[in-house]
C-alpha cells in the first residue's frame, strides 16, 4: 500500500492504495465518490470519466497511484450550488434517459466548453464521441452542449474557479 | 374508465415538460444499485457451465482451499422446484444433472470479497459428460428446411386466413425470399445487478436494476419455497434496460437470494460488461422465409410466411416473442389469403429474451424487406406499392380483427413520403451506377405495432394502478402514484406525474411518483410491450379522477384549486388517514380473442410508423453511411412530446445498429464471440444521422387520455427501411443483418460471377 495525496473536487484527500488498484475503484470504493460509473471497466464507454488537471479522462484506465499531486474533478465538484448552464441545458432538452452516462458526458462537454466555448454540432460529436450512450442517440446531447455554448454562459464549473466566481 | 376527462389549466397532458428525474441524473446523483451501500453485504459470483452442453457429474471442491470463509449454493441447496416459473418450468435456477448452454450455472459462491469468491470458484471443479450440441441459427433453419426430425422445436403457432396456398397456386405473380438476422445485445450501460437481503422473517427483500419487479416475486416463489409476500422487491434507479432487465433480473434475483439465504447476510451480484454480454439474454435471431402472390393490378392476393426464432436454450417468454412476431409479420397490408406459420427452435445458447420490438423488428425486417420485392415485381415504385396496399381504417388484420379506431395509415405513410419527397429522390438512386464517387439510395418502411400485451394477455393480468392520498411532506398533502412500472430511463415517473395531476386537476407539485416497491404497490404488470403510458397511464388518470371526486365527495362540494385540495386533503387525512382508490384496465367492449386459433382482436389497438433512410455507399469501400432519417408515427395522444422524441431518436439509432452495425456470433465453444465493447460495436455520437421525425396524433379513446404505445416503434421499421435503401443505392439486395461492407462485398462478388 501507497499513501497518495491529490485535490478531489478542491479538497486535498490522502489515502493508501494497492500498486493496481485504479482510480475508478479508489474513487468509489474508498472515498465514496459515486458519481463516476463502472460501465465496461476498459476505457470503451467513458462512463466513469473524470476531470484530471482539467482534461476528461477514463479512470478505469488510470492507477490511482498516478495521480498524486494531481487535481481530481468529478460530478460531486460541479455545480455544487445548482446545476450549471450546461447542465440546466441537458435537463430542458431532455439530454438523458437512464441517466448512467450523464457523468462522464457532463464532465467531458464541461471541459470542451471551457476549451472551445462555441463548439459546433460537428466539434461537440468529435469531442465526446467516446462517451456511449444507449438511450438517447445523443441528438439532445449535442444540441445541449451546442445551446449551452451558443447562449455564452456555459463555463467549467470546477470547484476552485466557483469559489473565486462568488456567486 | 373515467367518464370524463378532467382539463383545467395547467393542463399537463400534451407539454413537453423536463424529466423529474432529470436534475438528479445530470448532477450525478441518482443512485444506481452499485452506488449504495449494503452494510455487512457479501459479493456473489456465479460458476457456470464450460461447454454448450453436457451432463453434470458432479462439482468436486479442492481440499486445499479453505471453504469455510466462504458460502457456496447448489442446486440441492434450493428450498423449493427448482425452477424460474416463467412461460414454463423448464428453466432450473441452477443446473443440477444436465446443462443446456455454455455459461449456465452449476453452483454459487459468496464470499467477503468478489476476488475470494472468483478464487473459490477457481477451486470447485466441475465434472461432466459433453453432449452434442446445436449453436447456430444457420443450423436449425436448416434443419427446418429438410424437415429434420433432430430440431428440437420449443413452441410453435399458426395464424390462418383464408387459403394461402390456393391463392397463391391462382396468383399472377409468386415472389419468394428468406430474411435472416443474427442476436442483438441490449447493451444498456448499467449492467445487471442485484443485491438480496435476508428479512427477519424468513423472507427476501431484494433490490437493484430491473424492469419488473412482480415477475422476480411470481417467478421465483416456488423455488424459495416463499409465499409471495414474503418477496419483496424494490427497484433502485435502472441505467437502461431495453428488455434486458425484464426476465433476467429473476435469474439473477435467484442467485442472490439463495446465497443470501445461505450466508444469512446481504448478497449483491454486480456482472461485469464481460459476464454481462456473455450470460444474459440478447434479441432472438430470426430466419424468416416469403411466399407472396400477386394480381395483375398490384395488390396482394397471397402472404404465407415461415418464421423461425432461435430460442436458445429454454423456453423462457420465447413463445410470446414469437406470437408477436407472427402478428407482425405479414400485418399493415390488404390481403385475404394469409399463412403464418410461427415456431421456435432450440439451440444450446444462452436463451434468447426481451428487447424493444419483442419478435416484431424480425418480422417486420422480412415483411418490409419483401414489400419492396413485390412491388418490383408488380413493376409499382416502392412508395406506390404501399399507398396501394396498406391497411386503412375499416381493414381487416391477418387474424380477422377489424381496424375500427385510432388508425394512423395512411396518414404516416403519406405524411413521411411528403416530408422527405420521396418520389423526387427516388429518381436520383445510383442503383450501383459505375464510375460513381459515392451511391445514393432512399428507402422505406410503414409497420403497425401493436399496443400493449398480445391477445387477451391484459385481460388476464388484470393490471391495477392506485394512488394514494398522503401527505408529501409534513404539512404537504397529495397524490402518490403507486404502479409496478418501473422507471428505465423510458420517462415513465414523468408521463405517469403529468397523467396523476390532469386525473387530479392540481399542479405537478401535488403528485409524487416513487420507484415500485412490491411491498406498496398493486401490481399493475411488467414495465413492457409499450404498455406503461397506454395501459397502466390510463389506470393512474383514472385512479386520480377517482380520487378527486372521493375527496369533493367528503368535502360536499367541487375542488376547484390547490389551496382548496390543499384544506380538504388535509381535513381527510387528520380525520381518515390515508385514502387509497385504485383504477383496473379494461379492454374496449366487443374484444374477441381465441388463444388456440389466434383468430380476433389481437391487440386492443396499434400504433403506426413509416421510416424513409436516406444512405450513401461508398463504390470503392462498400462503407455504408446513413444520412437522414425522416419518421412520422402516431402514438395516439402524445403525452410528454419532448420526451416521445427522445425514446424514437433512441430507438432510431439503436435501430441503426441492429442495421448495419452490432455483429455478433457464437464461438466455437458455444460463447458470443463479441463479449465487450470494443468487440460488440453500438453507434457513437459520430454515426448517427440526420433525423426528421414528427407525429400525427390519432388517440386511443378506450384509455384516456388516448395514449398508444411509443417506446418499441422507433426499433421496428429502420432496417427494412435502410436495406431497401442501400438496394436503391447498390442493386444489391442484403437479407442478412447487420448489413456490413464485408457483407456487400461478398454479395457483389455473387452477383458479378452470375
Amino acid at each position: 500500500m501507497k499513501k497518495i495525496t491529490f485535490t478531489l473536487n478542491g479538497e486535498s484527500r490522502t489515502v493508501a492504495v494497492a500498486p493496481h488498484e485504479v482510480l475508478l475503484d479508489v474513487l468509489r470504493d474508498k472515498l465514496g465518490v459515486k458519481s463516476p460509473k463502472v460501465g465496461c471497466e476498459r476505457g470503451d464507454c467513458g462512463a466513469c470519466t473524470i476531470l484530471l488537471d482539467g482534461k476528461p479522462v477514463r479512470s478505469c484506465l488510470i492507477l490511482a497511484v498516478e495521480v498524486e499531486g494531481q487535481e481530481i474533478t468529478t460530478l460531486e465538484g460541479v455545480g455544487r450550488d445548482g446545476p450549471t448552464p450546461l447542465q440546466e441545458s441537458f435537463i430542458r432538452h431532455n439530454a438523458f434517459q437512464c441517466g448512467f452516462c450523464a457523468p462522464g458526458i457532463v464532465l467531458a462537454a464541461t471541459a470542451l466548453l471551457e476549451k472551445n466555448p462555441k463548439p459546433t454540432a460537428h466539434e461537440v460529436q468529435e469531442a465526446i464521441s467516446g462517451n456511449l450512450c444507449r438511450c438517447t442517440g445523443y441528438e439532445a446531447i449535442i444540441e445541449s452542449a451546442v445551446e449551452a455554448g451558443r447562449q455564452g454562459t456555459a463555463r467549467a464549473r470546477k470547484p476552485a474557479a466557483r469559489k473565486s466566481a462568488n456567486r | 374508465m373515467p367518464a370524463t376527462v378532467q382539463t383545467r389549466d395547467p393542463r399537463w397532458v400534451g407539454q413537453g415538460i423536463p424529466r423529474v428525474d432529470a436534475e438528479d441524473k445530470v448532477r450525478g446523483r441518482a443512485q444506481y444499485v452499485d452506488d449504495l451501500l449494503v452494510p455487512n453485504g457479501w459479493h456473489g459470483h456465479v460458476v457456470r457451465a464450460p461447454v454448450p452442453h453436457g451432463l453434470l457429474r458432479g462439482l468436486t471442491p479442492d481440499p486445499a482451499f479453505d471453504w469455510s470463509r466462504v458460502v457456496v449454493v447448489t442446486a440441492k441447496d434450493i428450498p423449493g422446484p427448482n425452477c424460474i416459473v416463467s412461460h414454463d418450468r423448464s428453466m432450473p435456477v441452477i443446473a443440477s444433472d444436465e446443462f443446456l448452454y455454455a455459461g449456465e450455472p452449476v453452483a454459487l459462491i459468496a464470499a467477503p470479497t468478489l476476488r475470494l469468491a472468483r478464487e473459490a470458484a477457481e477451486h470447485l471443479r466441475i465434472d461432466f459428460e459433453e453432449r452434442p450440441a446445436i449453436l447456430t441459427l444457420h443450423e436449425v433453419a436448416d434443419q427446418f428446411k429438410h424437415n429434420d426430425p433432430a430440431l428440437v422445436k420449443l413452441c410453435g403457432q399458426t395464424i390462418r386466413k383464408g387459403d394461402a396456398e390456393a391463392a397463391l397456386a391462382r396468383a399472377h405473380k409468386v415472389v419468394e425470399a428468406e430474411y435472416t438476422a443474427g442476436h442483438q445485445e441490449q447493451l444498456y450501460i448499467e449492467p445487471q445487478g442485484l443485491v438480496a437481503e435476508p428479512t427477519g422473517d424468513g423472507g427476501v427483500f431484494i433490490y437493484g436494476s430491473m424492469q419488473c419487479p412482480y415477475f422476480i416475486v411470481h417467478e421465483l416463489c416456488e423455488a424459495l419455497a416463499l409465499p409471495p409476500e414474503k418477496i419483496r422487491v424494490k427497484q433502485a434507479a435502472v441505467g437502461g434496460a431495453f428488455g434486458g432487465k425484464e426476465e433476467f433480473p429473476t435469474w439473477l434475483a435467484g442467485y442472490v437470494a439463495l446465497l443470501a439465504l445461505k450466508a444469512k447476510r446481504p448478497v449483491k451480484i454486480v456482472y461485469d460488461r464481460h459476464q454481462d454480454i456473455l450470460y444474459t439474454t440478447k434479441r432472438h435471431p430470426v430466419w424468416s422465409r416469403y411466399r407472396t402472390g400477386l394480381n395483375r393490378d398490384g395488390t396482394i392476393a397471397a402472404i404465407a410466411v415461415d418464421f423461425l426464432l432461435d430460442g436458445g436454450a429454454y423456453l423462457t417468454l420465447s413463445d410470446v416473442v414469437m406470437y408477436r412476431g407472427i402478428l407482425h409479420a405479414a400485418m399493415g397490408y390488404r390481403c385475404d389469403h394469409v399463412f403464418v406459420n410461427g415456431l421456435v427452435a432450440r439451440t444450446n445458447t444462452v436463451p434468447s429474451g426481451a428487447f424493444r420490438g419483442f419478435g416484431a423488428p424480425q418480422a417486420i425486417w422480412g415483411l418490409e424487406s419483401h414489400v419492396d420485392a413485390m412491388a418490383a415485381a408488380a413493376g409499382m415504385t416502392p412508395h406506390e406499392f404501399r399507398l396501394k396496399n396498406c391497411l386503412v381504417q375499416g381493414d381487416t388484420t391477418p387474424t380477422g380483427q377489424v381496424l375500427k379506431w385510432s388508425v394512423g395509415s395512411p396518414a404516416v405513410l403519406e405524411k413521411s413520403l411528403e416530408r422527405c419527397r420521396f418520389d423526387e429522390q427516388w429518381k436520383k438512386c445510383s442503383r450501383g451506377k459505375p464510375g460513381a464517387k459515392s451511391w445514393y439510395g432512399i428507402g422505406v418502411s410503414f409497420f403497425a405495432h401493436g399496443a400493449a400485451f398480445t391477445g387477451d394477455g391484459e385481460a388476464r393480468i388484470k393490471a391495477r394502478a392506485a394512488m394514494d392520498l398522503d401527505w408529501l411532506a409534513p404539512g404537504r398533502p397529495g397524490g402518490i402514484v403507486r404502479v409496478s412500472s418501473t422507471e428505465m430511463g423510458q420517462g415513465a415517473l414523468t408521463v405517469l406525474s403529468q397523467l396523476a395531476a390532469d386525473g387530479l386537476g392540481l399542479d405537478l407539485s401535488r403528485v409524487s411518483c416513487p420507484f415500485p416497491d412490491t411491498a406498496l404497490v398493486p401490481n399493475s404488470g411488467p414495465t413492457v410491450a409499450s404498455r406503461t403510458t397506454m395501459v397502466v397511464g390510463s389506470c393512474v388518470y383514472g385512479a386520480a379522477g377517482k380520487l378527486k371526486k372521493a375527496l369533493e365527495q367528503f368535502a360536499g362540494k367541487p375542488i376547484a384549486s390547490g389551496k382548496e385540495f390543499d384544506e380538504i386533503a388535509s381535513a381527510y387525512l387528520n380525520k381518515h388517514g390515508r385514502l387509497r382508490v385504485e383504477h383496473l384496465f379494461v379492454l374496449p367492449p366487443g374484444t374477441q380473442w381465441d388463444q388456440k386459433t389466434f383468430r380476433g382482436d389481437s391487440y386492443p389497438g396499434y400504433s403506426w410508423g413509416c421510416n424513409v433512410a436516406e444512405v450513401e455507399v461508398d463504390p470503392r469501400t462498400l462503407g455504408i453511411r446513413v444520412k437522414k432519417i425522416t419518421a412520422f408515427y402516431d402514438i395516439g395522444k402524445v403525452v410528454n412530446p419532448v420526451l416521445a422524441k427522445g425514446q424514437i431518436e433512441g430507438g432510431l439509432v439503436q435501430a441503426l445498429g441492429y442495421s448495419v452495425m452490432e455483429k455478433i456470433g457464437i464461438d466455437r465453444k458455444g460463447r458470443f464471440d463479441a463479449s465487450r465493447m470494443q468487440t460488440y460495436i453500438i453507434p457513437t455520437m459520430q454515426d448517427i444521422p440526420e433525423m426528421d421525425l414528427d407525429f400525427v396524433e390519432f388517440p386511443f379513446d378506450h384509455a384516456p387520455p388516448g395514449a398508444k404505445g411509443v417506446g418499441e416503434l422507433p426499433m421496428d421499421g429502420l432496417a427494412p427501411a435502410i436495406a431497401n435503401a442501400i438496394e436503391a443505392a447498390t442493386g444489391l439486395r442484403m437479407r442478412d443483418l447487420p448489413i456490413t461492407p464485408e457483407k456487400l462485398y461478398e454479395h457483389s462478388q455473387k452477383n458479378l460471377g452470375r
